[in-house]
């Protein structure tokens, strides 16, 4: 551990106060508290709001996983687990179950957390209202008086031109019937798993200065008309060419000499399980 | 002649906040569920020691508390934590020693506005621990609805929050402490159902 910093390198003080905004984010899902971002030995817009909050939240009991992207491989993934590695001196795991802290990027891992786990999120763009209105003062007021119409003329207008809502990732959902929520961009296929979950979920957006949560068991519907429902990304017909899973969420890699398309699993760790599995 | 210098207390600023500050998160996630904080508060002193823990792991100079019913835990916390003292309509946190002081620190608690929820107050009361009944709560993360054995504290603290009428994302969240180590947090969207 490098000695020349404080413990999870933020200074008491700088996690005092996210903590207390933590707190205030879980009693009042999905609205977007304030804080003062700090600055980190990385860009703003490279995950800082996901790690401000992971550095608050991790002590020596903690075992730690980053994922981007599904993986856990990635640039952003391993020097995220690097960095809290280095300030910390806490266990990093690859493996979902054994993690107790999990910062991920883009999306949800397939296998159903557990009550106890944390789930941190980095958000690039925590206003879902941005869309249809550039201004911050004007959000806020929205959010106030629950005048989210215009962001369902978006849907509706959506639905004209193109016979679908073409949203495909950060879809909006509402939350205990009150707070529209960007679910940061996670895919469509997500969504569904941050209703009524066991774990907690925390997303911080470090340029924007805003972190909000997901108590367990909290009701979070994704926006839906009554006779549209709200659709998840199909992969039908299609499995993961290395674990041969059905049910999980595809990237679709394409192979530029033999023009080849294939699928696998984005979450590398499960499809790794899964793999072992069979083998065994 | 030789000094003896001891230190008052053995509560550790960073690993001491940290695991505290986990288990309030935990105990706030999960409304219904009693954490245990007496190996922490163990460390600290005087006649409060668990609210003590609470105002050294959340409190600092950004923040304004104000007390009922205890000078001397209003002193070290200030002294502690370098926190205002504030006007109970003003402070962020409030703490309540014991059961007399709930309804008043309740009514003049600021509840935020509806732009602004978050800023609200936190009211922080020590119950005696005592079991006064049950109460059914719900709300999030609370799976349906869970029955929870109760002190007398808690159950004025709810029906007097309840009779404020908050207009929701408006509202006060409590946390409770009991001399025996437990903390319990009851957030504003749970309610008790009757």
């Amino acid at each position: 551990m490098n000695s020349n910093y404080n413990y999870a390198f933020l200074d008491e003080g700088s996690k005092r106060e996210i903590r207390r905004s933590v707190l205030k984010a879980v009693a009042i899902p999905g609205y977007q508290v304030p804080f003062g971002s700090r600055e980190l030995p990385i860009g703003r817009g490279w995950g800082t709001g996901g790690i401000q909050l992971t550095l608050s939240l991790i002590g020596p009991a903690d075992t730690l996983k980053v994922i981007d992207q599904g993986s856990d491989e990635s640039v952003n993934a391993v020097n995220i687990k690097k960095f809290v590695g280095l300030c910390t001196d806490v266990e990093t795991t690859n493996d979902t179950r054994k993690a107790t802290l999990i910062q991920t990027r883009h999306r949800i891992p397939e296998i159903p957390l557990r009550n106890g786990q944390i789930l941190v999120l980095q958000v690039p763009i925590p206003e879902p209202l941005r869309i249809v209105e550039p201004c911050e003062e004007a959000t806020k007021k929205m959010h106030a008086e629950k005048d989210y119409a215009p962001m369902w003329l978006q849907l509706y207008e959506s639905l004209v031109k193109y016979k679908k809502v073409t949203i495909p990732t950060e879809y909006p959902c509402m939350v205990e019937g009150r707070y529209m929520m960007n679910p940061s961009p996670i895919p469509k296929f997500d969504n569904p798993k941050l209703h009524r979950a066991e774990c907690l979920y925390l997303f911080g957006a470090g340029r924007e200065k805003k972190i909000y949560a997901i108590p367990p068991h909290t009701e979070v519907v994704s926006l839906a008309f009554d006779d549209i429902p709200f659709e998840r990304e199909s992969f039908a017909g299609k499995k993961c060419r290395l674990c041969g899973s059905e049910n999980t969420y595809l990237d679709e890699i394409f192979d530029p000499q033999t023009g080849e398309r294939f699928f696998q699993c984005s979450d590398t760790s499960y499809c790794q399980e899964v793999r072992r599995h069979v083998s065994e | 002649m030789t000094w003896q210098l001891t230190k008052k207390h053995n509560f550790d600023a960073v690993f001491d906040s940290q695991k505290l500050f986990r288990l309030l998160l935990e105990a706030i996630s999960n409304p219904t569920r009693i954490v245990d904080i007496k190996e922490i508060a163990d460390k600290l002193f005087g006649s409060y020691p668990e609210l003590l823990a609470v105002a050294m792991t959340l409190l600092d100079n950004e923040t304004g508390f104000s007390i009922y019913g205890s000078d001397s835990l209003s002193a070290d916390i200030a002294a502690l934590t370098l926190a205002r003292r504030e006007a109970v309509s003003a402070a962020d946190f409030i703490f309540v020693c014991d059961k007399s002081g709930i309804q008043e620190a309740i009514e003049k608690a600021k509840y935020g506005t509806l732009a602004q929820p978050h800023k609200s107050a936190t009211v922080v009361i020590q119950s005696d621990g005592a079991q006064a009944g049950s109460l059914t709560l719900s709300g999030p993360g609370i799976a349906g609805a869970v029955e929870i054995p109760v002190s007398q504290a808690v159950k004025d603290a709810l029906a007097c929050r309840a009779a404020q009428n908050y207009e929701y994302p408006q509202g006060i969240d409590l946390i409770f402490v009991s001399d025996k180590g437990e903390l319990m947090a009851v957030p504003r969207l749970v309610k008790v159902v009757e």
